[in-house]
């Protein structure tokens, strides 16, 4: 599933950014669910909220085409999600707007708005403990991101206008056989592979429409690089020249060598490992920026831990995502000493 | 020839994205003895393929032609001219 969160001055001022994070012009083929409502500061001038939404893709492209004309389902929002907010709205009283904002609501998903706590305050807020590590291949990462936000940019009206535009008009699209698509991902990466001069194959498997593609082969490593950013832009361009030869991109993955259930399983650990440290320690820890599947799997960890919530700041390439204890949630070792130490006793009975 | 498997690897993935390959022109040019620039040049309606919405498709192919550069001991950078 694709999401991303983005901020902007009015809900659709976010979504705006939202929808175009994502490569996709309408409103049509995402579900909106709004994490906080734009707050006006003080004489409409100073201060204030942006807002945040969560903007996840929907589905399939072919099978949005076809539920468009019966009503749409936008209904089934960011339910993954969902609850790892918490309920945060008692503490934030003292301020007395309430939720009287501007132009929200009106994408029917607001029924969690105004729980959540603004966030604002919290992005720069610099003295947080930085995680640094992560499951593997730690140093050398700033080479890929970097390159990337030099070239931003630059190509969008390019392609846009080009090629995506002409392929919608095209009424009733031709169901593209995945299996067509399957074929010429593995006819590009084989054509790659021998570029490099490496020996390997490409295996193509599809299970419930989606393409998996795995390459193999001895000195295939060198397509994985740091934390899988080769093998990311290798998927990448497997996706575009699909969809140049076919016209239409299935969801895939692309794998070499086993790398993603190794970095999965290696995120995984760690992440349990910073997991227990803030059950014992309490705070927030900030991971390194990942992409957006990493941050997933990181995601996905920690709803399975009690007690611990997670949340993505930053924009992208340098996303991350933050750890903290859920609301009401004490750390472990700060209870155990609370009993004999007044001083740290005072410290959290102010709290409350 | 210093570049030889970056230049291959990007002119491949060049002529793989854009409608006229045979208009696709890829340059090495050396910078130092471990550093090679590599120039795409290509037809000016192929340009906005090669380079893809909000660069996404120019970025994938300088991370692949560094990891091709790394096989042959080069840093290499790649560059879309019109």
């Amino acid at each position: 599933m694709e999401w991303v969160e983005a901020h902007g001055k009015t809900v659709d001022g976010a979504v705006k950014a939202a929808l175009d994070e994502l490569g996709l012009q309408s409103k049509e083929d995402v579900s909106i669910e709004i994490l906080q409502e734009p707050k006006r500061g003080a004489l409409g001038l100073f201060g204030g909220v942006d807002a945040i939404v969560k903007v996840t893709k929907v589905q399939r492209e072919k099978k949005r085409r076809r539920r468009r004309r019966s009503g749409g389902d936008k209904s089934n929002s960011g339910s993954a999600g969902g609850g790892r907010s918490g309920g945060q709205g008692g503490r934030s009283g003292g301020q007395g707007q309430g939720s009287q904002s501007s132009d929200g609501g009106r994408n029917g998903n607001s029924q969690r708005s105004g729980e959540r706590k603004p966030r604002g305050g919290r992005n720069e807020g610099g003295n947080r403990p930085k995680a640094t590590g992560g499951g593997g291949g730690g140093s050398n990462r700033q080479k890929g991101n970097e390159s990337g936000g030099a070239s931003r940019g630059k190509g969008r009206s390019g392609e846009r206008s080009n090629s995506r535009n002409q392929d919608r008009k095209t009424e009733a699209p031709v169901d593209v056989d995945i299996n067509e698509q399957a074929e010429v991902g593995k006819e590009f990466l084989t054509g790659l592979l021998d570029a490099f001069g490496l020996e390997g194959t490409v295996t193509t498997r599809i299970d419930d429409e989606v393409l998996f593609i795995d390459i193999a082969g001895d000195q295939t490593e060198a397509l994985v690089g740091p934390k899988g950013s080769i093998m990311n832009a290798v998927k990448e361009l497997t996706r575009t020249v699909i969809q140049r030869k076919t016209h239409d991109a299935p969801r895939m993955r692309v794998d070499v060598g086993g790398y993603t259930e190794r970095r999965r399983a290696a995120l995984g650990i760690y992440t349990s490992k910073l997991a227990e440290q803030l059950l014992d320690d309490g705070g927030e820890l900030a991971l390194e920026p990942m992409n957006a599947a990493d941050r997933k799997v990181v995601h996905d960890s920690v709803a399975g831990i009690d007690g611990v919530r997670s949340f993505s700041e930053g924009e992208d390439p340098r996303r991350y995502v933050v750890l903290s204890l859920e609301d009401g949630v004490k750390p472990r070792k700060a209870s155990e000493t609370s009993s004999d130490e007044v001083s740290e006793d005072d410290v959290t009975s102010e709290e409350e | 020839m210093a570049g030889e498997i970056v230049e291959r690897v990007v002119r491949y993935i060049a002529s793989e994205i854009v409608d006229n390959a045979e208009a696709v022109e890829v340059e090495i040019i050396e910078e130092s003895d471990s550093e090679v620039v590599a120039e795409v040049r290509t037809e000016k309606s192929d340009m906005g393929r090669v380079i893809g919405r909000r660069g996404r498709v120019a970025k994938a192919i300088r991370l692949v032609a560094q990891a091709a550069g790394d096989e042959e001991g080069l840093k290499a950078q790649v560059e879309f001219l019109d």
